[in-house]
C-alpha cells in the first residue's frame, strides 16, 4: 500500500527568489527521486529553472538526480555557488 | 583545524593561530577582498547567503581531502555572510605545512575546491542592478 513520502525542501539564493519560498513541506509518492521531487515543484512554482541548471542536495550532501527520498529528508536545489577567479 | 562560517568580520591572523605550530615552517593564507567593481561596473556592496548546516560539513570535507594530499597540513577556513563593504574579507583558506611549497599548494587547491563545493551565495549590488554572481554568470536578483 502507498504511503505518502514527507520531505522538507529548502531553496537558497536566486532559486529562491525564484521560488518566492525559502522552505517547502512536500509529500512525494513512495520511491520518488530527486528529479521528482523537483518536477513537482516546479509544477507549484513557474519560474523555478530546468533540472540540468540546478544541483540537487539529500541530507546536506550532494546527491543524483536518481536518488530515491525517504520520509524525514531534507532537499535542498542548489544553484551553482558562487564562483569568482 | 577550523571550519566557519559567520555574520561576524572575519580575522586572517586569528585562524593562523588555529594552524601554527612548532613543526610547521609555513603558512599560507588566502584571503578573498570584497572589490568595488565587477563585469566592468562600479560595485557598492555584497550580501553573501549559505546553506550553513551543508557548508560546514563540505568544509570539513575540503580539509580532509588536504590531509590525505598534504599529510602534515594543518587547515582552517572561515566564510563571511551577511551584508559585506568594499575592502571586507569574504574569506578565509589557512593552511600550515613544515615546507613553503606544500602549503601555497595545498591553499591554492584548498580556495579552488571551496569555490566549487561549499554552498555560498554571493548577490553583487552594482549601479547597474543587483545580481546572483553563479559561476562566470551574473543573473539579475529578483
Amino acid at each position: 500500500m502507498a504511503v505518502a513520502v514527507a520531505v522538507k525542501v529548502r531553496f537558497f539564493a536566486r532559486l529562491r527568489e525564484l521560488a518566492g519560498v525559502e522552505t517547502e513541506a512536500l509529500h512525494v509518492q513512495p520511491n520518488a527521486s530527486l528529479s521528482d521531487v523537483y518536477a513537482v515543484l516546479r509544477g507549484m512554482h513557474d519560474a523555478l529553472p530546468e533540472q540540468t541548471a540546478v544541483r540537487a542536495a539529500l541530507n546536506q550532501e550532494f546527491a543524483e538526480w536518481s536518488t530515491r527520498v525517504r520520509d524525514g529528508d531534507e532537499v535542498a536545489f542548489i544553484p551553482p555557488v558562487s564562483g569568482g577567479r | 583545524m577550523r571550519y566557519d562560517v559567520t555574520t561576524e568580520p572575519l580575522d586572517p591572523r586569528e585562524l593562523e593561530g588555529v594552524v601554527t605550530h612548532a613543526g610547521a615552517g609555513a603558512i599560507c593564507t588566502f584571503t578573498g577582498i570584497v572589490r568595488d567593481n565587477s563585469r566592468g561596473q562600479s560595485v557598492t556592496h555584497l550580501d553573501y547567503e549559505a546553506y550553513a548546516e551543508m557548508a560546514v560539513p563540505q568544509m570539513k570535507k575540503i580539509g580532509e581531502e588536504i590531509k590525505e594530499r598534504w599529510p602534515d597540513a594543518r587547515v582552517a577556513m572561515a566564510h563571511r555572510t551577511g551584508h559585506l563593504e568594499i575592502g571586507e574579507a569574504s574569506v578565509v583558506v589557512c593552511v600550515s605545512a613544515p615546507h613553503r611549497h606544500d602549503a601555497i599548494e595545498a591553499c591554492t587547491w584548498g580556495i579552488d575546491r571551496l569555490k566549487e563545493s561549499v554552498p555560498i551565495w554571493k548577490k553583487e549590488h552594482a549601479v547597474d542592478g543587483t545580481f546572483w554572481i553563479e559561476g562566470e554568470e551574473a543573473k539579475p536578483a529578483s
